[in-house]
């Protein structure tokens, strides 16, 4: 098992390098380059010579392609054109603040999830669980931005019961009470964006697994001993079937960071999807090659990460 | 309860009620009072500075706007440009006088003007500032202003001497442009290292504000500097910039009143806000124009004769009444009608497809085979239309432009791109038409997009135009020393230009300011929206 | 004997034809999609709107709310005032019903989102085919190719899944300019991954059956068992995916699009659509809510109808 699993490990290093080649060479595909972004028109051709010089512009690629993969492993990704900073300090700043989303949101999504699909289980096909399932359904099809637009002009604008954008509205240090609840208004709706677009199918499919392992005998064992109903599902349906979630939220993590572009886009929410976004609109170069490699490294930690909680959790596979 | 009980029942609830109504209404005695210290203004703002050092930034409008607030320049130019060059007020240079012959400007600076660190602002910081605007490797895109300074002195700590190397109308306005920076901080840094230095560790400015907090691409809060040297303003205690780079987003949150004040409103919306009892509309017209370029030097858009045919075919007016819902005027020429240099003689190019066929036809520009579409060199004429795709009327502009030309059998091949990818694409000279808008700067100078572009200097020249006599007739405006004879020299080239049609002028803009309407004393003028914000004050 | 099909499958199946119904009748009872209508007088109209179109005689069409005689002249009432028109100058007036309004432009929405109905659905076909094609052929040489040749593409499928989507795509098409023929390689290209392992899975099922194993000993090249013996086996359980799968990429080119980078355009596109809406959202709520709604009902119907596959398989099994 620890064998597999550092294969897994490795193999996944070697895609985070891959994705890494293919964004630094994507890169020198594209038309017009950073001393154009970079200065005004009218400056003097050997002033833009000379910036070239100095980004490394006019060195053969090869050469540039391992002084960037060098820095790349140091954790230096150069400097952001946009922000005129490293891009390392961007993404320090920009990063916690996705973690945050992303967590907060999963979770929403997991216990919206798990709750849902409990009660649809209580009865099969009653009403409670069809009218679920298409609830379930209608919120997978609906696209992320229509969501998160409903969401806002319904309880930021419409209802003024939370602020429409941004992660603070805080414009000086406050006390930590303060500040935790401008955090925790700030973070509702784009964490409930994700939750609602995400727990229709965490609730299918623990409605299908549920029922699949209440077909099982050991849960008629149980029922016979005389143990609640409530109680079987909670404590002995539940575990089980819900350890093949820890691969689907592993493997739902992409998902997760994609659809989190969008909201973060909408919501001006200051994490790695907005400043990929004005990366892309502003052709940042370097920050775009950062914020995709390191999604990717997140990606496929992540998912290792699920791999590893796996077989930790399913004492079958310890063995 | 007895009578007498009631009575003094009676007798205090009316006065709780007279007490209470005085606190309530505004009491005349504050009503003329005058302005009110303290509060906040939250400005939407649609990107973050791209830099605090306007010598290593991309200068966008906006960040003038702020960089304003933040940096001392020596005058303050004046709103009057309609009719001459613009006079200027004093700012930190509080005097100043030309020497007899004209070639010596001496300005006496304020003595009571500090950094936000507490040292005073200095000849020498002026002297810093002319290094750096004055260095090639830098490359600041100003440099050519000051290239009749030759040298800026330190007489003393408050006295700072610029030598013209020539005498011309734009001695005042050359020498003032750029604000000054502070040299005991940024003067520690090589100037090589400028272009990426982050700035912003060392903010060091000089002010009515200062920056509190900076959180890149969220929020920047201004706080007002106590060592402002005109006090007792700035009246308002913060400005609050919150980036917001939706439009709607903007507008949403100036009319719940999370937001007072909101840069550019789209035309569309005017109405709305105009209809908002707590918001007004402030019509600014601006120096912004909007052109299509054609690509000069791309046949069949080198000829005359084809260039201005498209001008012919294009409904302007119409263009101008839709995309702009009536907040936009057409344009003629390449200086707005609402500046001095403005040639009012100039002819204006009607809407007239018959005659764009006839010169079409006459350039050869043919349909050979009925298809509806003319071809050139045996190849049906489509015009790729390059446009910055974020900007929803340039969006509009080419939809409309593409249906015009379409009913001349021009077929226009509308593309949007992103800003820097068609910047690129128009200095490669790799296109054939983009739509685009220019701001005319308060100094009239035809040599960055009329003259010929020389290899040595760089020029926002993209389309390749060139007329010899322009090219001669902008050398002579840019030397003369007689504004009258500099207005003949700009009347022809004007002329010229707009017998050449190297674009199609499409329309003048008017910047529409939605505002709040609790801010009182905001005097928001084509100079500049922020002109006086240690001014303004708002009412609670 | 089997009474009907399952009620999910109907309902998919009923969204899907009203769909397709739409999609092909469209083009002939609305009007064309890019036909500019004088913005400021039929500009944002909500749905059901109803205008009179008037015609000049030099082509200019003008449109408003109400018209009277008055004279010789006509009176149009146009963006919040009453016009003054010659009537010599009109050719005709006509009146115009607009089903789901109008956009910034006076272009009619409900032609504007069937036609990108149409683009839309174009490019998730294309992106499923190519998804499906290179899964299929990866998934069958995987499971039935030497241990080796299954875990090494078995590896790359892995790798391939854990790529960022939204963000490539987004980088690439940054980079390599907005282009449809990028997109449907893009979508595709983020896929085909699903497909394989599933294809895999059953290949490896299949390759234990009893009847594989005879064929197999029969030795039959490689090649014709994968076509005639294990295809056939995959199609159901293929169709189901393929049609999950559409919705998804679907999905997924309106959030590009939405972006800002999807079809360029000229070429309509629901995620663009909405995105265009959203900059009008406070005067006109149903331009960015008509799209995402097109979006969601196309995904719900193939969600639907993959669903009701499942259900009839097991139901046969």
């Amino acid at each position: 098992m620890t064998g597999r699993l550092v294969r897994r490990l490795l193999a996944s290093l070697l895609v985070v390098w891959a994705v890494a080649t293919a964004t630094f060479f994507l890169v020198s595909l594209a038309p017009g380059d950073l001393a154009t972004k970079l200065t005004d028109p009218r400056i003097a051709p050997a002033a833009r010579e000379r910036l070239r010089q100095h980004y490394g512009l006019d060195r053969p690629l090869a050469k540039r392609y391992l002084a960037w993969l060098s820095g790349v492993v140091l954790g230096d990704f150069g400097d952001s054109f946009l922000y005129r900073r490293p891009v390392r300090e961007v993404l320090a700043q920009a990063l916690p603040n996705t973690l945050l989303l992303a967590t907060v949101g999963l979770c929403l999504e997991l216990i919206l999830g798990v709750v849902l699909g409990l009660v649809q289980v209580r009865r099969p096909h009653g009403f409670w669980d069809r009218a679920l399932s298409a609830f379930s359904l209608t919120a997978y099809a609906l696209p992320t931005f229509l969501v998160a637009a409903g969401l806002i002009w319904l309880f930021a604008y419409r209802w003024p019961l939370f602020p429409p954008s941004h992660m603070t509205g805080l414009l000086a240090p406050a006390d930590p009470w303060t500040t935790i609840k401008d955090r925790l208004w700030h973070l509702a709706l784009p964490a409930i964006t994700v939750g609602l677009t995400g727990c229709g199918a965490v609730a299918r499919y623990l409605r299908g697994a549920l029922l699949d392992e209440q077909a099982q005998t050991y849960i008629l064992g149980a029922l016979a001993r005389g143990a609640s109903r409530s109680r079987v599902v909670l404590v002995h349906a539940l575990p089980n079937a819900a350890l093949p979630l820890i691969t689907l939220l592993g493997l739902s993590l992409p998902f997760l960071v994609s659809g989190a572009l969008v909201i973060e886009v909408l919501f001006s929410w200051p994490g790695m999807g907005q400043v990929f976004y004005s990366a892309v609109t502003a052709r940042d170069i370097p920050l775009i090659q950062a914020v995709t490699i390191l999604v990717t490294a997140a990606v496929v930690v992540g998912n290792w990460l699920a791999d590893v909680a796996y077989a930790l959790a399913d004492p079958r596979i310890r063995r | 309860m007895e009578v007498r009980d009631k009575k003094m029942l009676a007798a205090a609830f009316l006065l709780v009620l007279l007490v209470g109504c005085r606190r309530q209404g505004p009491s005349p005695a504050v009503q003329g009072a005058g302005p009110i210290h303290g509060g906040e203004v939250v400005v939407a703002l649609a990107q973050d500075l791209s830099s605090f050092n306007e010598y290593t930034g991309f200068s966008e409008s906006t960040e003038t706007l702020i960089l304003d607030l933040l940096f001392p320049s020596l005058l303050v130019e004046q709103p009057d440009y309609q009719l001459h060059p613009p006079s200027f007020a004093p700012n930190l240079a509080k005097a100043w006088e030309f020497s007899e012959d004209n070639r010596t400007l001496t300005l006496y600076l304020r003595d009571n003007a500090r950094w936000s660190d507490g040292r005073p602002v200095t000849a020498e910081d002026v002297a810093f500032t002319f290094r750096v605007q004055k260095d090639r490797r830098l490359g600041w895109h100003g440099l050519e202003i000051k290239d009749f300074i030759e040298a800026v002195e330190v007489v003393s700590p408050t006295v700072v001497r610029f030598r013209y190397s020539r005498v011309y109308p734009y001695q005042l306005m050359d020498a003032n442009d750029g604000h000054i920076v502070p040299a005991h901080v940024w003067g520690e840094v090589p100037l090589e290292e400028w272009p990426h230095t982050d700035f912003s560790k060392l903010l060091v400015t000089s002010g009515p504000f200062r920056v509190a907090t900076h959180l890149p691409n969220q929020t920047l809060v201004l706080a007002r500097d106590p060592n402002y040297w005109d006090q007792p303003k700035p009246y308002l205690d913060r400005v609050v910039f919150r980036i917001l780079p939706d439009v709607s987003q903007q507008l949403a949150q100036l009319f719940a009143g999370q937001v007072d004040l909101v840069l550019m409103v789209p035309p569309r919306e005017a109405a709305s806000v105009k209809q908002d009892p707590k918001l007004e509309l402030v019509e600014i017209p601006s120096r912004v124009w909007g052109y299509v370029g054609w690509n000069n030097r791309r046949p069949p858009l080198n000829d005359r004769r084809v260039r201005r045919a498209l001008s012919l075919a294009i409904n302007r007016k119409a263009l101008v009444e839709t995309v702009y819902w009536g907040y936009a005027r057409l344009a003629n020429g390449p200086i707005p009608s609402t500046m001095w240099a403005y040639n009012r003689n100039l002819p204006v190019l009607p809407y007239d497809p018959q005659q764009a066929q006839a010169l079409l036809d006459a350039a050869g520009v043919r349909d050979m085979n009925g298809d509806g579409v003319r071809e050139w060199q045996g190849k049906p004429f489509t015009i790729e239309l390059l446009y910055p795709g974020v900007n929803p009327l340039r969006a509009q502009a080419a939809v409309l432009i593409q249906a015009d030309l379409a009913k001349v059998g021009v077929a226009v091949r509308p593309t949007p791109m992103e800003f820097t990818a068609m910047m690129a694409r128009q200095e490669a000279g790799n296109f054939d038409a983009v739509l685009s808008a220019w701001e005319e700067a308060t100094k009239v100078d035809l040599t960055s997009l009329w003259v010929t572009p020389s290899p040595t200097t760089g020029s926002y020249n993209f389309i390749g135009y060139s007329n010899p006599e322009v090219d001669h007739l902008a050398a002579q405006a840019r030397e003369e020393a007689d504004l009258a004879k500099v207005k003949l020299f700009l009347d022809r080239a004007q002329e010229l230009i707009v017998e050449d049609q190297p674009v199609t002028f499409l329309y003048e803009g008017i910047q529409l300011v939605g505002i709040s309407r609790r801010i009182k004393g905001a005097d928001i003028n084509p100079s500049s929206v922020f002109f006086n914000l240690p001014e303004w004050y708002v009412v609670p | 004997m089997r009474s009907a099909l399952p009620r999910r499958l109907r309902f998919g199946l009923a969204l899907l034809a009203a769909g397709f119904v739409a999609a092909v009748a469209g083009p002939v009872f609305l009007p064309d999609p890019n036909a500019i209508l004088d913005p400021r007088g039929a500009g944002l109209l909500p749905p059901l709107a109803r205008v009179f179109v008037v015609q000049l005689a030099d082509g200019t069409l003008l449109a408003g709310e109400a018209v009277h005689r008055s004279g010789d002249k006509l009176m149009l009432w146009r963006a919040g005032t009453w016009q003054e028109l010659r009537l010599a100058e009109v050719q005709g007036v006509t009146r115009r019903l607009f089903v789901a309004g109008t956009d910034g432009l006076g272009r009619d929405v409900a032609a504007r989102l069937v036609a990108a109905g149409r683009i839309s659905l174009a490019i998730g076909f294309l992106a499923l085919a190519l998804a499906v094609l290179l899964g299929t052929v990866v998934g069958l040489l995987a499971g039935l190719g030497p241990g080796p040749l299954d875990r090494a593409l078995m590896a790359v499928v892995d790798a391939a899944l854990a790529i960022p989507l939204l963000f490539v795509l987004l980088a690439v098409s940054a980079f390599l300019g907005q282009q449809t023929t990028t997109v449907v390689l893009l979508l595709g290209f983020s896929s085909w991954m699903g497909v394989a392992r599933l294809v895999r899975g059953l290949t490896l099922q299949v390759r234990q059956q009893p009847w594989f194993l005879a064929a197999k000993g029969l030795g039959l090249p490689p090649w014709r068992l994968a076509v005639v013996h294990v295809l056939p086996h995959l199609a159901t359980p293929l169709l189901q995916d393929a049609t999950l799968r559409l919705g998804d990429l679907i999905l997924l080119e309106a959030s590009l699009s939405f972006l800002g980078f999807g079809v360029p355009p000229p070429v309509p596109s629901w995620g663009s659509m909405a995105a265009e809406g959203f900059e009008v959202w406070r005067l006109a709520w149903w331009l960015p809510i008509l799209p995402g709604m097109a979006v969601a009902l196309v995904v719900l119907a193939f969600a639907l109808v993959a669903e009701g596959l499942g259900e009839l398989a097991r139901g046969e099994a």
